[in-house]
């Protein structure tokens, strides 16, 4: 995706001078979406110790990740200021991107933290 | 130390996460001696989550570091843009003939 964004970036870059068509910088976006997936790995791995503390099991515990994941994009939104289109390319790069790659965290560090403070 | 307020929030969070967990095993060691069951935790535990849960998220937000403008007519991207457009930068040129007269100039 990255490298899609960078080639069409370079592309448009030498056709700026011509017409004033609103492109991107492709180094800035590769740099916000890591700082996106660093927030939201981080606060899947809290969620899950939070929804194992508790002694969450089945759906609940999904609920939880879903309520974990909606403030994370509320955080990060109001990080960006509000202003996302200064920061990224398209609304899903905040709100879902990450989303999955969290969840497999989340079940990680949610049985984990259960068997430790239920189980065990 | 060269932590950040950001990252020390975070160990903090983890710290209070730990001590709810901590709690909630002496808790569940104390039911098992009342013979009673676990319906949920106790809410000092739940107070503690939350507290840690807001820390982690501080953390989260501020330890990554801050976004970049991907707009390339705002002023952080102007002194990026010549450099990053490497597609105008020759370097198999003519002028590569006469290396040696470049370094006798260059040597004056």
């Amino acid at each position: 995706m990255a490298g899609h964004n960078e080639s069409t970036a370079s592309g448009k870059k030498s056709t700026e001078a011509t017409n004033d068509v609103s492109t991107l910088n492709a180094e800035s976006l590769q740099s916000n979406m890591k700082i996106i997936y660093y927030s939201r790995t981080f606060m899947s791995i809290i969620g899950g110790v939070i929804a194992g503390i508790l002694g969450f099991t089945g759906l609940s515990g999904f609920i939880l990740y879903f309520l974990i994941m909606a403030i994370t994009s509320v955080g990060l939104i109001a990080k960006a200021g509000f202003q996302v289109h200064s920061y990224f390319d398209s609304w899903n790069q905040v709100i879902l991107d990450g989303f999955l790659g969290g969840l497999l965290s989340f079940v990680l560090f949610w049985t984990f933290a259960y068997d430790i403070v239920h189980i065990f | 130390m060269g932590f950040s307020l950001g990252f020390l929030v975070g160990v903090f969070g983890v710290l209070v996460l730990s001590h709810a967990a901590y709690s909630t095993v002496q808790y569940r060691g104390l039911l098992k001696i009342m013979e009673e069951e676990f319906s949920g935790p106790p809410i000092t535990v739940v107070a503690e989550l939350l507290l840690g849960l807001v820390f982690s998220l501080w953390a989260a937000l501020t330890v990554p570091g801050t976004f970049l403008s991907i707009h390339p007519h705002s002023e952080e991207n102007m002194i990026v843009a010549l450099p990053a457009n490497l597609d105008f930068m020759v370097f198999n040129h003519r002028g590569k003939v006469f290396p040696v007269e470049m370094d006798l100039k260059l040597k004056h």
